[in-house]
């Protein structure tokens, strides 16, 4: 069975909605800027790509935005975009046949973070209890499924930085098993003061910009956003005469390192093995892949990491591949999901987006990247590869409809 | 849903660690209301009183992990990472620390979390907030992310074919098997440690005595609900996974078989005029009728109904609705007034409890909620009810 991307939604550091999005992109337009949701002064490190345009009151009603914090906020927000984008009527998502998949790494953070601080300086007394429904990662589907009146699977899958990854190629199985016509998915994240603090005193951080495969690179710069997705069966986005199919979800493919909580296999065995699944599981051979999003952090574990990929899978052949966190920073477990909206831009315009900040080429990476200034080039079948916290690898091939062969049977087992 | 074939448990929790002290344990299961307060370690209670809380009872991790590398782990972790050593070597896979059957690539894991490690969250954010956020300690920065005990259940019992953790309140550790079952449908993997894990935690604590869910419920008096004291609820934690395979590859090595999971059903339904915290009588009984048609099964072949009810009236009676809706006359017993609420864990405990009562081991009367038991239990259905409107069933049997 087929599943196609039929409506995206984006709240982001370089735009609110789809067409500004990839216009940010195919600019190569950096959405890294001072940070202003909290003091950041002793911490060596100023930048972050916030969605500062966003304004949960322009998407959500009042009793919505009491009731939720900033990164369901943001994914419901998203997913408004991405069901008006679909052109699917309110009220058309009703029923049990309609599932919402959400990916995050930490969800809704500043929920904690508000009761952690009333406990700390007001002790016990001054937590208000209010506020504690409103806490766990678990919400963010469950708002959404609100929202829409789905009834439905609700899931969220905490999967770090490949959560957006992990929820596409969920979503997609979910379809692919009968389990579900429709499916919302993606991810989001926000920032938050922890977060900036830990990735700060793990070294991650690069003091003013994200130079992904860059000799030079100094690490990553943290984002947030929202990428939500609606994904339909084939019979469902045909019978629909508004769906523009916009993409369709090939193989994905997932595997754990089993190797250290935040650094990456060095050999990326894992991650081989994960790009490996995605494009077996689209039915294609790597000759088939025309580009690469990159998990591309700007690290160097990462990037050296996803380098030995590239050549592992194909050999000699330069793949373009590029970097989007360049400009959008790092938007933790919404990362996948905003880049696998990117990789559509790709797919419909057959622009390739840049990797921005890139000077200096890495003999340790030894891959074509797609640096500064777009690229135009084959647009057919592309591959969002993500790595995460965890040991997690993640990597979702994406198309131009029907341009994978027949998918096989869901019962791999049965075949 | 194929049948998969349980092959292992491993466990955690307050009635004992491991299969047969849990299974011992739950043949003897009172329920915690009944007992004096138990000595709690995981955090200073002296500031609580009446702390209404149950943890895993002289928890020690060096006894199954070892001395080393634990130094930075969180109890979450410790906790997901015993149960999931316990699980493999109670499935055969592994012997002494060594693989036996299979292969790392071809096993992976699936595990649910509500609340990720609160520990870990709350004592960075106290020393950002206290003293500088620069002194918070990297080696410990990772445990704040949700995702975190999961991976490093991979890391030390090096499970490489997939780790996917869900964060699905009280149903994550029924919805895993869902999320496990598509996983080997599509041989992601040949065997996958399914479950979940809640630690205890002051934060824990904290929030729910806050939320007043921790009995006695002012007010509510001695109000029962079918049987159910309303102000027996206890916060608890475990941590707990079950091996699941493919009955070609179980027989294949000829793994001893547990049980089956036969079925899965899932809802979401909340009125648009329902609060936010809302448990859905309506999601319940579609959850369970979705669960047992996946398992080919009619109401009248269920023994058992392994419920959720943890002593909370406002979740307890739409849960006992929503059963008594799908499934008339079947009994219904509460493993949580044993064990306490063990939120993402829950789930998984009520499947590790249906294995001890598919194998024979008796059912506790302390634990009947509703009904009559049955002279033998061969099909069970376990439920959760979630804090928001969504509810979740699997269906087990006798293999």
């Amino acid at each position: 069975m087929r599943v196609f991307i039929t409506g995206v939604g984006v709240v982001s550091s370089i735009g609110l909605g789809k067409d500004a999005f990839f216009a940010a992109l195919a600019e190569g337009t950096s959405g890294i800027s001072p940070v202003e949701a909290f003091d950041v002064k002793n911490l060596g490190r100023q930048f972050a790509g916030e969605a500062k345009g966003f304004r949960p009151k322009d998407h959500l009603t009042a009793l919505e935005v009491r009731r939720m914090g900033r990164c369901s906020q943001m994914a419901l927000a998203a997913a408004r975009m991405a069901i008006t984008d679909a052109g699917i009527d309110a009220g058309a998502l009703k029923g049990p046949r309609v599932a919402v998949v959400l990916g995050t790494t930490m969800g809704e953070a500043d929920v904690l973070g508000d009761l952690d601080h009333a406990w700390i300086h007001k002790g016990a007394a001054g937590v208000r209890r209010a506020i504690i429904p409103k806490y766990g990662s678990t919400l963010l589907p469950i708002h959404i499924a609100r929202a829409i009146g789905s009834e439905g699977a609700v899931l969220t899958l905490p999967a770090a930085c490949a959560a957006g990854n992990y929820a596409i190629g969920f979503a997609a199985d979910l379809i692919r098993s009968g389990k579900a016509d429709v499916v919302v998915t993606g991810a989001a994240e926000m920032l938050q003061e922890l977060q900036y603090s830990g990735f700060v005193r793990l070294a991650a951080m690069a003091p003013a910009k994200c130079q992904p495969f860059d000799l030079n690179r100094q690490g990553l710069i943290l984002g947030e956003g929202a990428g939500i997705l609606v994904l339909e069966s084939e019979a469902h986005a045909t019978r629909r005469k508004a769906a523009t199919l916009l993409a369709e979800v090939g193989g994905h493919g997932m595997t754990c390192d089993a190797y250290h909580i935040t650094r990456p296999h060095p050999d990326a065995i894992g991650s081989i093995g994960a790009m490996r699944q995605a494009i077996e599981r689209s039915g294609v051979t790597p000759d088939a892949v025309d580009f690469v999003n990159a998990h591309g952090t700007g690290t160097k574990h990462n990037d050296a990491a996803e380098a030995k990929v590239m050549k592992d899978i194909f050999g000699n052949r330069k793949v373009p591949i590029s970097s989007m966190k360049s400009m959008l920073g790092h938007c933790m477990g919404a990362a996948s999901a905003l880049e696998a909206i990117g990789c559509i831009m790709t797919l419909e315009r057959g622009v390739y987006p840049p990797t921005i900040g890139y000077e200096t080429p890495d003999p340790e990476c030894d891959v074509d990247v797609v640096a500064n200034v777009a690229r135009s080039g084959a647009h057919d079948v592309v591959l969002n590869n993500s790595l995460a916290f965890g040991g997690y690898n993640s990597v979702t091939c994406l198309a131009r409809p029907y341009k994978l062969p027949e998918p096989p049977p869901f019962s791999r087992r049965a075949a | 849903m194929t049948p998969r074939l349980v092959t292992g448990l491993g466990i955690a929790c307050a009635l004992g660690t491991g299969t047969e002290a849990f299974f011992g344990g739950l043949a003897s299961a009172k329920r915690l209301s009944a007992l004096p307060p138990s000595a709690i370690r995981s955090f200073d209670v002296s500031k609580y009183p009446d702390a209404r809380i149950v943890e895993v009872p002289e928890f020690d991790a060096t006894k199954y992990l070892g001395d080393k590398g634990l130094r930075t782990l969180d109890r979450l972790t410790k906790l997901l990472v015993v149960a999931a050593r316990l699980c493999l070597h109670d499935a055969g896979i592994k012997k002494d620390n060594l693989w036996v059957a299979l292969a790392p690539e071809r096993v992976g894991v699936v595990c649910s979390n509500a609340y990720g490690s609160l520990e870990a969250i709350t004592e960075l954010d106290r020393v950002a907030k206290l003293e500088d956020a620069r002194y918070i300690n990297p080696a410990k920065f990772p445990n704040t992310v949700s995702n975190s005990a999961s991976g490093y259940v991979s890391i030390w019992e090096e499970l490489r074919a997939l780790n996917v953790s869900v964060s699905d309140g009280n149903c994550g550790g029924l919805d895993a098997v869902a999320c496990a079952d598509i996983f080997l449908e599509t041989a992601r993997a040949d065997a996958i440690i399914t479950g979940g894990g809640e630690a205890m935690s002051e934060a824990l604590f904290l929030a729910f005595q806050k939320l007043g869910v921790l009995g006695p419920v002012t007010g509510a008096g001695d109000r029962t609900t079918n049987g159910t004291a309303t102000n027996d609820t206890r916060l608890g934690e475990a941590a707990a996974f079950l091996a699941f395979e493919v009955p070609e590859v179980a027989r294949a090595r000829g793994a001893r078989i547990l049980g089956e999971i036969a079925g899965y059903g899932t809802s979401f339904f909340a009125p648009e005029e329902s609060p936010l915290v809302f448990a859905s009588r309506e999601a319940m009984k579609r959850a369970i009728t979705t669960a047992l048609a996946d398992a080919q099964l009619a109401p009248r072949d269920v023994d058992l109904v392994v419920s959720s009810v943890a002593g909370l009236p406002q979740l307890d009676d739409e849960e006992l609705a929503g059963i008594r809706d799908a499934l008339p006359a079947a009994a219904v017993v509460a493993p949580k007034l044993a064990l306490g609420e063990t939120l993402g864990a829950g789930g998984t405990i009520g499947m590790a409890a249906s294995l001890a009562w598919l194998g024979g081991v008796p059912v506790a009367q302390d634990l009947v909620v509703g009904g009559s038991l049955p002279a033998r239990v061969r099909h069970v259905v376990v439920t959760s009810i979630g804090y928001y409107g969504n509810a979740s069933a699997v269906v087990m049997r006798a293999s």
